[in-house]
C-alpha cells in the first residue's frame, strides 16, 4: 500500500462526493426556483428538501391516464365529408339522394337515377381521398381508409396532448408530466395540485364554442318551435337546448332553432379572459383572429336586431340580441361563478379538444396524506439507519465506523445521481433504496467477516485485511451483478413503479460496489497503511 | 464482539424436515388463498375505486354505507382507515364494467348532499378546494383592493393567500367552523370575510382517491407479471453461467419458495396485492438472491480448495462459515424494515410487512432450501449419469455405491 496511491484514491472519492452533493444541491436550487411564487426567499433547507423530485405517492398530486376517443375525430371527418357532398348537391353538380352517417367512420350516399356517377367518382377522388367506397345497388357505402384512420387518430392524440399541455400550463403547475403512452393514451401527472375535480374538468372539457344565428325561439316545447316550418326541422337548421334564464342553470329548459352553420367557432378565438357583464356578474370576453373577425363582422352587420346564440358544447349559454356590427370581440355571459368564468376563459384560450377523453386511471393523493406518509417514512427510515449504524459500530468497533462512513457516502452518491438524472422518488423507489442499503451493509459485513476469518487462521493483520478484501470482492461482484442483471430486465419490461424500483436499484448497486470495495478499502489504507507493521485491527 | 464463531452445525441433517416445513407453509398459504376466495388484488391490478376521506367529526361507516348503497356503485365496503382519532374512512368500490364512470364524483356528491356539504349555489367548500381555487376566486373579486383587477400583482397576492389557507388547513386537519377561518394567519380580514360569506364548511375532505379502469388494471397485471418472470429467468441464466446448473436451480427454487410463502402469508393476514407489494416482493427476491449467492460463492470456493470432501460436507462448512455474516446482514436489514413496519404509517404498512416476512423467509431459504437443493440435485444427477453410462456400455461390475457419487462430485468440483 504505497502512500501516493492512497491519496489518489482519496482524491477520487472526494471528487465523487463533491460531484454528488453538487448535483443534488444544483437540482434543488433549480427546482425551488421554478416552484417558489411567493415573496419568501428560500433557504438552504428548501434546496436540500427539493434536491430530488418526489413522486405523487409521496408528495401528493394527481396522476391521470386518459384515453383519446379517436372515433370522435373520425366522426368529425365523416361529417365534413358529408357536408362537402351536400354542398355539391346543393350546387346541383352531383344530384345525390340522402347522405347519412352510419357509424363513426362510415356513411352512405343514395344515388338517384339522375346522379352522374362518373362525376361522383371524380369528386370522391379529388375531394375525399381518404374515403373508400363500395356500391351496393343504389347505395354507396363510404368508409374511412385504414391509413387515414391511423393518421387522423395519431393527429387527434397529438393535438390532445398539445391542448392539455396548453391548459395545464395556464394552470401554473410546476413540473407537470404530459406524455403520450401507447397508441391512444395520455399520462398526465400534476404534482402538488390539490383540487383534482377542477383540474379534471379543465382537462376534459371539450369546450367547443360556436356562435350561431337564432332562426326561431326560445320556446318551451319543440312542437311549438317547429310550427312555423310545418313541424319539420329545416335542412340548414337545428334545435339546441338552453335555459330560460341565463343566470340560473336550474331554470326551465327552452329550445331554440339555430342556423346549422356557425358564424364563428372556438377555432377563430385569439384570446379569452374572465371579465364582468353590465351587471357586474362574472363573464368571459373573447377576441377573434383576423379571419374570424371579418366573418363575424359580416354576419353581425347583416343581422342587426336578430339574436345570436352562444353555444358551448352543444348547449346554449345565452342568446343576446345583436345591437350593432361587432367585429373582433364578444362576451359570453351565463350562470358563472368567478372560478368557472376563469376556467372557461382558460379552456377557450387553449383551444378545443379534437376528440373526447375518457379517464382510464385516476389517482389523487391529497397533500396532507402525502406529507404525512413522507414524515412517517423518513422518521422510520432514519431510525432504522441509526439502529444499523449503532449495531455496526458495536459489533465491528472501529471497522464498523468505517462501514458507516461508506454507507453514508453510498446514500449521498445515490441521491446525487438520481437528482442528476431527474429521477422521481416513489414508494417502490424507496424499496429499491432499502435493498441497496441492505446490500451495501452486507458487502461490508462480508469483508469484515472474511478479515476475522483470516485473523482466526493466524494471518497478520495486514494480510488479513488484504485477503479479506480480495476474497470478499468476488462475492460482492457476484451478488451485485446478479441483482443488476435482474433489475435491468425489470427496467426494460416493467411499467411505472416497477421501473422506478429498477432504476434506484441499478444506480444504488453501482454506488454500493464503489463504496463497499473502493471506499472502505481506502479508509482501511488511511488507518493502517502508513505503518509497516500493524499490531491489531479493530474489528 | 463476535457471535457464531467457528460453528459446526449440521444444517443438511435436517434438510428433509425443512423441506417438509416449507411445503407445509406453502400449502397453508394456498389453503388461505383458497379460503379467501383467491388472492386479494388491490385496485392496481383488479381495477376499481378506493377513496380515503377525512371527516371533521368521528364518522360512522355504517351510515356512510347506507348513503352510498342506493347509488348502485358496487360498493365493497366502508372501513376505518389509520388510527381512530384521525377520523379517516376508506371506501372501496368494485371495478366498473365500462370505462368512464366517475365514481369518485358520485361518492363525493352523494355524501356531500347527505351530510350538508355545499349545494350547487357556487359556494366554495373550504375543506375540499385547493389553493388555486381560493386564489382565482379571491383574485376575481379582489377584496383587498390590490391595484387593479387580475394584474400580476393581484394574482401573486391572492396566490399566497391561497397557499396560506391550504397550509393552515393541513395544519389543523379540517376547518370546523367560521372561527377557524378567522384564525388563518397572513390573510386580511376583508379576504376572510369574503371567504366566510361565499364558502361552506364541508363535513369531509378527500385524502386520496384512486380509480383504475378495467383496461389499465389488466395491463398493469400482465406487465408486472412479465417483468418479474423475465427478470427471474435472467437471474437463473446468470447463476447457471457463473456457477453451475444445479446452483441456478437451487436459487430459483429458493426464490419461488420465498415468493410463494410470502404471498401465502400476506393472504393469511388478509393484505391486498398492490403494485407496492410487487415492489416489496421484488426487493425480497433481490435480497434472498443476494443471500443465496453469498453461500454459493463460498461453496464454490471450498470446492476448489477441498476437492476430496463430499459435497454435503462442503455445503455444511460453507453455510457455517458464512453463518455469522448471514445473521448479521439479515439482522441489520430486519431492523430497518421492522422500524418501517411499526413507524412507517398506514401507506407503508403492507409494504413493510411484506419485507419483514420476506427477510425471515429469505434468510431461512438460503440456508435451508437453496443449499440442500444443490445436494439433492447433485444426488439425482449422480445417480442418473452412471446409470446412463451402464446402459451404453455394460461396464465392469459396479464397484459399490460410492463410485457414482464420487464421479458426480468430481464433475461439480470442476469450476
Amino acid at each position: 500500500m504505497s502512500h501516493q496511491k492512497v491519496w489518489t484514491r482519496v482524491a477520487l472519492i472526494l471528487v465523487v462526493l463533491v460531484a454528488s452533493v453538487a448535483a443534488y444541491v444544483a437540482n434543488g436550487v433549480s427546482r425551488v426556483k421554478t416552484d417558489v411564487t411567493g415573496e419568501t426567499t428560500p433557504g438552504v433547507k428548501d434546496y436540500l428538501k427539493n434536491g430530488i423530485r418526489l413522486g405523487l405517492d409521496l408528495k401528493g398530486g394527481i396522476h391521470l391516464v386518459l384515453q383519446v376517443q379517436t372515433e370522435d375525430a373520425f366522426k368529425i371527418e365523416a361529417d365534413e365529408a358529408i357536408a362537402h357532398l351536400n354542398e355539391q348537391n346543393r350546387e346541383q353538380t352531383l344530384k345525390l339522394g340522402a347522405v347519412t352517417r352510419t357509424g363513426p367512420a362510415t356513411f352512405t350516399a343514395v344515388v338517384n337515377a339522375d346522379t352522374d356517377t362518373d362525376k361522383l367518382q371524380d369528386a370522391v377522388k379529388r375531394f375525399l381521398p381518404a374515403w373508400q367506397y363500395s356500391r351496393q345497388g343504389t347505395t354507396w357505402a363510404f368508409a374511412l381508409s385504414a391509413p387515414a384512420r391511423k393518421n387522423i387518430g395519431e393527429e387527434a392524440v397529438q393535438q390532445a396532448v398539445e391542448t392539455i399541455r396548453n391548459r395545464i400550463d395556464q394552470f401554473g403547475v410546476s413540473e407537470p408530466v404530459i406524455a403520450r403512452e401507447g397508441e391512444n393514451r395520455i399520462v398526465v401527472q400534476l404534482p402538488g395540485v390539490d383540487d383534482p375535480r377542477r383540474v379534471k374538468d379543465i382537462i376534459k372539457s371539450t369546450a367547443f364554442l360556436e356562435l350561431k344565428l337564432v332562426v326561431a325561439g326560445p320556446s318551451s316545447d319543440r312542437a311549438a318551435l317547429l310550427a312555423p316550418t310545418g313541424g319539420q326541422v329545416p335542412p340548414d337548421a337545428e334545435i339546441v337546448e338552453g335555459n330560460s334564464t341565463d343566470q340560473d342553470p336550474t331554470s326551465p329548459k327552452v329550445f331554440y332553432l339555430l342556423q346549422k352553420v356557425a358564424a364563428v367557432t372556438g377555432r377563430d378565438i385569439k384570446n379569452a379572459r374572465p371579465s364582468q357583464d353590465q351587471n357586474n356578474r362574472p363573464a368571459v370576453s373573447f377576441s377573434l383572429k383576423a379571419e374570424g373577425a371579418t366573418k363575424f363582422d359580416k354576419v353581425t352587420g347583416a343581422n342587426i336586431g336578430k339574436q345570436l346564440a352562444i353555444v358551448l358544447d352543444n348547449r346554449i349559454q345565452s342568446a343576446p340580441r345583436i345591437d350593432g356590427r361587432i367585429s373582433d370581440s364578444g362576451i359570453i355571459t351565463g350562470s358563472f361563478t368567478p372560478e368557472r368564468a376563469n376556467d372557461l376563459a382558460l379552456i377557450l384560450r387553449s383551444g378545443a379538444l379534437p376528440a373526447g377523453l375518457v379517464y382510464l386511471e385516476e389517482r389523487t393523493v391529497g397533500p396532507s396524506l402525502g406529507l404525512d406518509s413522507i414524515k412517517k417514512g423518513v422518521t422510520a427510515a432514519l431510525l432504522g439507519a441509526l439502529l444499523v449504524f449503532v449495531t455496526m459500530v458495536v459489533y465491528y468497533r472501529r471497522s464498523g465506523f468505517n462501514a458507516v462512513l461508506a454507507l453514508i457516502l453510498n446514500a449521498i452518491i445515490l441521491l446525487g445521481v438520481l437528482a442528476q438524472f431527474g429521477a422521481t422518488l416513489t414508494l417502490p423507489g424507496i424499496a429499491g433504496f432499502i435493498l441497496t442499503i441492505g446490500m451495501a451493509v452486507d458487502s461490508n459485513v462480508l469483508i469484515f467477516e472474511r478479515i476475522r476469518e483470516e485473523l482466526r487462521e493466524g494471518k497478520t493483520p495486514k494480510t488479513a485485511i488484504d485477503n479479506g478484501f480480495s476474497k470478499a470482492f468476488l462475492t460482492i461482484v457476484d451478488t451485485h451483478v446478479t441483482t443488476v442483471v435482474s433489475a435491468l430486465f425489470l427496467f426494460q419490461f416493467g411499467t411505472g413503479p416497477v421501473k422506478g424500483f429498477a432504476v434506484t436499484l441499478i444506480v444504488g448497486l453501482a454506488a454500493s460496489m464503489f463504496t463497499a470495495v473502493y471506499v472502505s478499502k481506502t479508509i482501511f489504507m488511511l488507518e493502517y497503511g502508513s505503518r509497516e507493521r500493524i499490531e491489531s485491527v479493530s474489528i | 464482539m463476535e457471535l457464531f464463531r467457528d460453528t459446526h452445525i449440521d444444517f443438511l441433517r435436517v434438510k428433509w424436515i425443512c423441506i417438509g416445513i416449507s411445503w407445509a407453509l406453502i400449502v397453508a398459504g394456498f389453503i388461505s388463498i383458497a379460503a379467501h376466495g383467491g388472492l386479494r388484488f388491490g385496485i392496481d391490478f383488479s381495477g376499481g375505486t378506493q377513496i380515503v376521506l377525512k371527516f371533521a367529526n368521528r364518522p360512522d361507516p355504517g351510515k356512510i354505507e347506507s348513503i352510498l348503497k342506493p347509488l348502485n356503485l358496487g360498493l365493497e365496503g366502508v372501513q376505518r382507515y389509520d388510527t381512530p382519532e384521525k377520523n379517516e374512512v376508506l371506501i372501496k368500490v368494485k371495478q366498473q364494467a365500462r370505462e368512464g364512470r366517475d365514481i369518485t364524483q358520485e361518492v363525493f356528491s352523494a355524501l356531500s348532499a347527505a351530510m350538508g356539504g355545499p349545494a350547487a349555489g357556487g359556494k366554495i367548500d373550504v375543506n375540499v378546494k385547493g389553493h388555486d381555487t381560493f386564489a382565482t376566486s379571491l383574485a376575481a373579486v379582489d377584496p383587498d383592493n390590490v391595484n387593479g383587477r387580475l394584474g400580476t400583482a393581484a394574482a401573486q397576492h391572492y396566490a399566497s393567500i391561497g397557499d396560506a389557507i391550504v397550509a393552515y388547513r393541513s395544519q389543523i386537519g379540517l376547518f370546523r367552523s367560521a372561527a377557524d377561518i378567522d384564525r388563518i394567519p397572513n390573510v386580511s380580514p376583508e379576504a376572510k370575510n369574503w371567504l366566510k360569506q361565499n364558502s361552506v364548511i364541508g363535513p369531509f375532505t378527500v385524502l386520496s382517491a384512486d380509480n383504475v379502469g378495467p383496461q389499465v388494471g389488466r395491463d398493469l397485471r400482465t406487465k408486472a407479471l412479465w417483468a418479474v418472470l423475465l427478470s427471474t429467468g435472467a437471474m437463473l441464466v446468470y447463476i447457471w453461467f457463473r456457477f453451475d446448473v444445479k446452483f441456478g436451480v437451487g436459487a430459483i427454487v429458493a426464490i419461488i419458495h420465498d415468493t410463494l410463502i410470502t404471498i401465502g402469508l400476506l393472504s393469511l393476514f388478509n393484505r391486498e396485492i398492490t403494485l407496492v407489494v410487487v415492489a416489496a416482493l421484488l426487493t425480497l427476491v433481490g435480497y434472498s438472491m443476494n443471500d443465496t449467492v453469498v453461500v454459493y460463492d463460498r461453496i464454490r470456493e471450498n470446492m476448489k480448495n477441498n476437492r476430496r470432501d463430499p459435497l454435503p460436507k462442503i455445503i455444511n462448512d460453507s453455510i457455517n462459515q458464512t453463518l455469522s455474516r448471514t445473521v448479521m446482514s439479515s439482522g441489520l436489514t430486519f431492523l430497518v424494515v421492522v422500524a418501517l413496519f411499526f413507524l412507517g404509517g398506514e401507506v407503508l404498512n403492507t409494504f413493510a410487512l411484506t419485507l419483514v416476512i420476506g427477510i425471515i423467509v429469505g434468510t431461512y431459504s438460503s440456508i435451508y432450501v437453496a443449499a440442500p437443493i444443490v445436494v439433492i440435485w447433485n444426488e439425482i444427477q449422480g445417480r442418473r449419469r452412471p446409470a446412463a453410462a451402464v446402459a451404453k456400455a455394460p461396464a465392469p461390475a459396479a464397484k459399490g455405491a460410492g463410485a457414482p457419487r464420487a464421479a458426480g462430485n468430481r464433475k461439480s468440483g470442476k469450476r
